[in-house]
């Protein structure tokens, strides 16, 4: 109990409500405008965490994230343009549902889900945690190897795109994390006699080229999206009551299925909403009506996308293995700020964890009145020309790298990683992958190489223990997972022609 | 850029090869089997094996569905490719470039100029008018300066323009 007043007392502090209060806006904003997705608003504010105290650092993450993945809707539901790709499942939905006149419907089932979402998937942290964290505390090496690859290969699942791509990106992910010194020998690896390279490429730098460069790079090329019109919205919460008990199954099973996804290692919003999506349609009972602007797969991937927010945080608090792109640059800020993931945060720091819950609470029910303010001044943020936008946003990239270290080889390996970021996502190789590689390059090998010394080179022991036996299962099941599907279609295929 | 999955595959291959290579030149820590040569020849070796099946074109059909699915959201007009290709190919080249025109020229001219350089630059590519862009590059970087330089205390260069505060 006393934790628990303490947690209030750290959250209720003027520097953290102020925190949660600008991130908040900003995450809106940044989420709002198209290209800008809520990983870079995520990456962009890191510098800037340096600063804060830990909960004010945490919690404008959690706020801004939040607030920019609800907040891709807006662009989404009036342009056609996803603000960001956790919105692309719905975005045509949406658009329809404006097109026939209900925009307000749109972005009010966004914003109403969406805040009701990020509160359920607050709860399954809050119930999950503690439970994990238990079983946690009896974790070899040999476990966090298997959850560590088990993200990885999450993550290479759920990229839209070739599976052989994603892992081919993953890798090298891998690859770029063990430049350095930092190594089971102590030995200067790939650094190619640079100085700088000796430490290895930190995972800022890397996150805001991939992210925030190569996005200002794909504008440069590629035309202007139209101007928003300027228009006049009615009461944006009207109706959604109505909705919720309409729909209150789609939400919870939106809810259910954001929380696993969430959950596992790797694999973030973005698919939550397309799975989501896909189901609501798959078991609606009037399947015809998606496409048209039918709210119902609106009201069930907003739920999902912004559960999955919230869980997503259970690995990255429990065993330091970021859930999504956004818990991967958390876990960094973590660290940096003392607060170790791992299942000792809850004996040691009890009342951090339960300030975060009340910060997720928090910046969710902040969500709606400042989304509503949001919608109201959209048609005049999203008409800012994007001249003026990216021009400073590439000066913040330099700056924000550059204050990591201070350090200039941080610029350097942004203008980099941008470049790669941008050929890569060119050529279908899914750079999340690519960045989860990078942040947990150094964990997988010392559990891997830790694993390996303990039992002399044998690989037995990696599936003798029964969790790690469960674990090593669901990655394989996981990496075998495309084949198995590419070769159930072939089947199918074969039989149609047979009955032909 | 888009390049063939040919050319991608046979890349990631060659990578592989490298970082196997690379890997297995690494001393050995005395007494052990296992060192930091494990890790990367693991890579490389998974690389190699990606690499070629990318240039087969193993799992080319997940990448259509995909496409299909985003084209179905965004509409073929966002695909549409810029006319000249290889203008637009040095345009990319643009944003890096101005990063490492920041590492050069950051210390020896000071954060503003350099920044404010950078700024008009890019927004004349983007296509803005001397109206908006002279006083974004006049504005924009003094905004910066103050929020990173004295609110967050990042040492940024003072140059040839120090700023008051």
């Amino acid at each position: 109990m006393n934790e628990l007043l303490e947690a209030f007392r750290l959250v209720l502090a003027p520097d953290v409500l102020i925190a949660i209060l600008l991130s908040s806006i900003y995450g809106l904003v940044v989420g709002s405008l198209p290209g800008l997705s809520a990983t870079m608003a995520t990456a962009l504010l890191v510098p800037v965490t340096f600063y804060l105290s830990p909960i004010a650092a945490v919690a404008s993450i959690i706020a801004a994230s939040a607030m920019a993945i609800f907040s891709g809707d807006i662009p989404g539901c009036l342009l056609r343009i996803p603000g960001t790709p956790a919105s692309a499942a719905y975005t045509d939905e949406a658009y329809a549902m404006t097109r026939n006149g209900q925009a307000e419907v749109a972005l009010g089932a966004g914003l109403w889900f969406s805040a009701l979402g990020g509160i359920a998937g607050t709860i399954s942290l809050v119930v999950m945690a503690p439970v994990l964290a238990e079983l946690a505390l009896n974790f070899s090496t040999y476990e966090y190897f298997w959850l560590a690859f088990l993200g990885l290969m999450c993550a290479t699942l759920v990229a839209r795109s070739s599976p052989v791509k994603a892992i081919a990106s993953m890798l090298i992910g891998l690859l770029v994390a063990c430049i350095g010194m930092e190594n089971p020998g102590g030995v200067p690896r790939f650094t190619f006699g640079v100085a700088e390279l000796l430490g290895g490429i930190e995972p800022i730098p890397a996150l805001v080229g991939v992210f925030a460069v190569s996005e200002v790079i794909r504008a440069i090329v590629s035309p202007e999206p139209p101007p928003l019109p300027a228009r006049k919205f009615g009461r944006i919460l009207a109706g959604q009551l109505a909705l919720t008990r309409k729909y209150w199954r789609q939400m919870t099973r939106g809810n259910v299925v954001g929380i696993i996804i969430g959950v596992l290692p790797g694999a973030g919003a973005d698919m939550a909403a397309w799975v989501s999506y896909a189901m609501s349609k798959r078991f609606s009972r009037e399947p015809k009506k998606f496409g048209t602007g039918h709210p119902e797969g609106l009201v069930e991937a907003g739920a999902s996308n912004n559960a999955s927010l919230a869980s997503g945080w259970v690995p990255a608090l429990l065993f330091g293995i970021p859930g999504d792109t956004i818990t991967a640059i958390a876990i960094g800020v973590l660290y940096m700020k003392g607060l170790n993931p791992g299942p000792t945060l809850f004996t040691e720091r009890a009342s951090s964890m339960y300030a975060l819950y009340i910060i997720f609470i928090l910046a969710n029910i902040i969500m709606i009145p400042l989304g509503i303010m949001m919608i109201r001044a959209a048609s005049s943020i999203l008409r800012a020309p994007r001249a003026a936008i990216m021009p400073v946003i590439l000066v913040c990239c330099a700056v924000g790298a550059f204050a990591t270290g201070n350090n200039l080889f941080a610029v350097i390996l942004v203008a980099v990683f941008g470049i790669i970021g941008y050929v890569m996502e060119n050529n279908g190789f899914p750079v999340a992958a690519m960045v989860l590689g990078i942040v947990m390059g150094t964990m997988v090998e010392q559990s891997f190489v830790t694993s390996l010394i303990k039992s002399d080179g044998s690989l037995l022991p990696f599936f003798e223990r029964p969790v790690s036996a469960v674990l090593a299962a669901m990655t394989i099941s996981a990496l075998l997972w495309p084949a198995f599907i590419w070769s159930w279609r072939r089947f199918r295929l074969r039989r149609q022609e047979h009955a032909l | 850029m888009r390049l063939s999955d040919r050319v991608t595959g046979s890349f990631v291959a060659t990578l592989g090869v490298l970082a196997t290579y690379g890997g297995s030149q690494f001393p050995p820590v005395p007494g052990q089997d296992v060192g930091p040569s494990v890790f990367p020849m693991v890579i490389g070796i998974g690389l190699i094996l990606c690499g070629l099946m990318i240039a087969l074109g193993i799992g080319h059909s997940y990448e259509d569905e995909a496409e299909a699915d985003l084209a179905a959201v965004q509409g073929p007009s966002q695909q549409a490719e810029p006319a000249s290709p290889l203008g637009s190919r040095l345009w990319a080249l643009l944003p890096p470039g101005l990063l490492l025109f920041y590492v050069y020229a950051v210390d020896r001219i000071g954060f503003v100029p350099t920044a404010a350089l950078m700024i008009f630059a890019s927004a004349l590519a983007f296509g803005a008018r001397l109206r908006v862009a002279l006083p974004l590059a006049a504005l924009a970087p003094i905004a910066i300066h103050l929020i990173f330089y004295k609110l967050l205390r990042v040492p940024l260069p003072p140059g040839l323009l120090p700023m008051p505060w």
